[in-house]
């Protein structure tokens, strides 16, 4: 897969998104092994100074846990994974419904929308 | 003790100023982006961090040594010029990188210059400019050099070697080492510099963490560097 | 390092020479082969130009090796090719002694090419011991021995173009350390090292002949040599090339550690 990335974002925001996401939908489970910073940088393209930034900050949310000989684990705490979840889930249809409100449909309208797609 | 650290650099071309009293330090583990416009003194620096330019004052040192053979063992750089003897097969410039560097890996060259498509039975007088660019490029490489140092590595190159050339130098550079990339087209490599440096009429005027930058102006460094030297 | 810099220096050169070595052979062969031919205006019209291509080439091969040297100087050290000559992890002296060695090398295999294509070419019993005896009539006249005149005769030339090449690289290296025309600086001054070496020549005969009469009298009168003169002469120039080719040699790499200024 490509990753592309926006220059006028730090990349290490852009770094965390991606794996925040990786988290979310479970790409790593709970409790997995990470791959190393390097194996990240690589798959990234990005350097590895920046990926460690971006791991590090997810550290700091909690979200993974190194131990101190085997690498970097995702956490066990799926309670946080599924909040975190419920933020995305959350902003995401918000920003929908904000986008319906532009073009004068309100909530109710929405959600008549909503039901109408298979998939 | 930082990789590089330069003191009060001056040079002076008969009376032109081309670096007018540099202080720069580069740390160890970092890809640095050496960025100026044409003229503005990044190649006049380089050359003098590898011998090819005697500074009118100041002091280079590398790993705390001054330039010289210790500093020569532990660099490795590509210029801009083409610099191999043409009448050399690529097998026979392979040969001479090995007698010359301790850590030259030959067998990394190999590879790297199959996944190029460049053969190594032929002689570099037979080969376009580009491609022996690319033999240049593979050759500075395949060290496993501290400090690598790379003046306008993308100048004229497709994208799709320009990615594969941005590929080698993130996978290639061993831990504690630091590569310094000097360019005029910052958006291709932006995405890989840990630190930028910004250098204009022979002046450092900026060095800074490359996401702090970005956050801070809310900009790309490409963006930041055209609005600092609007012409 | 210096064994690694010489062999490709060594490589180079043999690939740039060996051409003018094989086409003077050739042409020596030719000569023989044609000179040992019936003599009819043909024959004897090829032959003369195979005479004129045989000493064409022999002149080329010292003048080759001579500019060859210093253009090879100039290439790796001040050329593009400085670019991968100066950062390579090898001292100034060890760059600058291979340029050196690699010259006196290829002047040795100049000389021997030389006198080998004419021996190829020329070579005949009468002949040989014609010369012999010219040589022997030089030196019953000196009243030295046949070998030593001739290692002396060879050896000033030998000296005397090596020094000559040397002021070269010096000419080349101060020509460089200017900004612009650096090639019209660098025969400028390869002239002035030249100077500078037979006045350094001169002056060190003059210092000898303070103590040495014999020496003096050069300077005083224009009288024809005895043979005592000629002798103590020969080896003082011997003496004096050697002193004056170390000197220059002190020079140069002084001048060269100085650091160079890549364009």
């Amino acid at each position: 897969m490509e990753f592309t990335f926006d220059n006028n974002i730090p990349i290490y925001i852009q770094l965390l998104e991606y794996l925040k996401i990786y988290l979310i939908s479970g790409v790593f489970k709970s409790g997995e092994k990470l791959p190393s910073v390097r194996e990240f940088a690589t798959t990234f393209k990005v350097n590895p100074n920046t990926m460690q930034k971006a791991l590090s900050e997810l550290e700091s949310m909690k979200l993974i846990y190194t131990e101190r000989t085997n690498g970097k684990y995702v956490t066990n705490d799926t309670k946080l994974i599924e909040k975190l979840k419920d933020e995305y889930a959350v902003a995401l249809a918000k920003s929908y419904f904000q986008g319906m409100k532009k073009i004068g449909l309100g909530k109710a309208d929405s959600i008549k929308y909503l039901e109408g797609i298979d998939n | 003790m930082g990789l590089i650290e330069i003191k009060n650099l001056t040079k002076k071309y008969d009376k032109k100023v081309a670096l007018n009293n540099v202080n720069l330090n580069i740390p160890r583990g970092k890809i640095v982006g050496l960025l100026g416009k044409n003229g503005a003194g990044k190649t006049t620096l380089i050359k003098l961090i590898n011998d090819l330019l005697t500074p009118t004052s100041g002091e280079i040192l590398i790993n705390g040594n001054k330039v010289g053979v210790e500093t020569k063992k532990i660099i490795s750089y590509l210029p801009e010029k083409t610099y191999l003897n043409t009448q050399m097969k690529v097998s026979e410039v392979i040969t001479y990188f090995e007698d010359f560097y301790e850590d030259f890996d030959a067998q990394k060259a190999k590879k790297l210059l199959k996944d190029l498509d460049l053969d190594v039975n032929e002689h570099l007088s037979k080969m376009s400019k580009g491609m022996q660019e690319k033999v240049q490029l593979v050759l500075v490489m395949s060290r496993n050099a501290d400090l690598y140092i790379l003046d306008e590595p993308l100048g004229g190159v497709d994208p799709a070697t320009r990615d594969y050339i941005l590929d080698t130098i993130l996978s290639n550079f061993k831990e504690n080492a630091s590569v310094i990339i000097s360019t005029h087209l910052i958006s291709d490599i932006e995405r890989i510099l840990d630190e930028v440096v910004f250098i204009d009429k022979g002046k450092i005027v900026l060095q800074s963490d490359a996401d702090k930058l970005r956050k801070t102006e809310n900009a790309s460094i490409d963006e930041v560097f055209r609005r600092s030297f609007k012409c | 390092m210096l064994t690694k810099l010489l062999k490709y220096d060594l490589k180079y050169m043999l690939k740039n020479m060996s051409v003018f070595y094989i086409l003077a052979i050739f042409f020596a062969i030719t000569t023989r082969i044609l000179f040992a031919l019936n003599q009819t205006v043909i024959v004897k019209i090829i032959s003369q130009i195979s005479v004129g291509c045989l000493f064409a080439m022999l002149a080329n091969i010292l003048i080759n090796t001579m500019m060859r040297s210093w253009v090879r100087f100039r290439g790796s050290i001040y050329k593009d090719e400085a670019y991968l000559t100066h950062t390579l992890p090898v001292t100034k002296n060890e760059i600058y002694d291979s340029k050196l060695i690699q010259t006196l090398i290829f002047f040795f295999v100049g000389f021997a090419i030389i006198i080998l294509g004419l021996l190829i070419a020329y070579y005949t019993e009468e002949r040989w011991l014609w010369l012999k005896s010219l040589i022997d009539s030089i030196t019953t006249g000196l009243s030295i021995k046949t070998g030593t005149f001739i290692a002396c005769t060879i050896g000033i030339i030998f000296l005397e173009v090596f020094n000559a090449i040397q002021c070269g690289f010096l000419g080349i290296i101060w020509g460089h350390q200017q900004y612009n025309n650096r090639i019209a600086f660098s025969v400028l001054y390869g002239f002035v090292a030249y100077l500078l070496s037979q006045s350094l020549v001169l002056f060190l005969t003059y210092v000898v002949g303070l103590f040495n009469p014999t020496i003096m009298d050069l300077f005083k009168n224009n009288i024809m040599l005895d043979t005592t003169a000629f002798k103590t002469l020969t080896i003082l120039a011997i003496i004096l090339y050697v002193i004056i080719i170390f000197i220059m040699r002190f020079i140069c790499k002084h001048e060269f550690n100085k650091g160079v200024n890549i364009e």
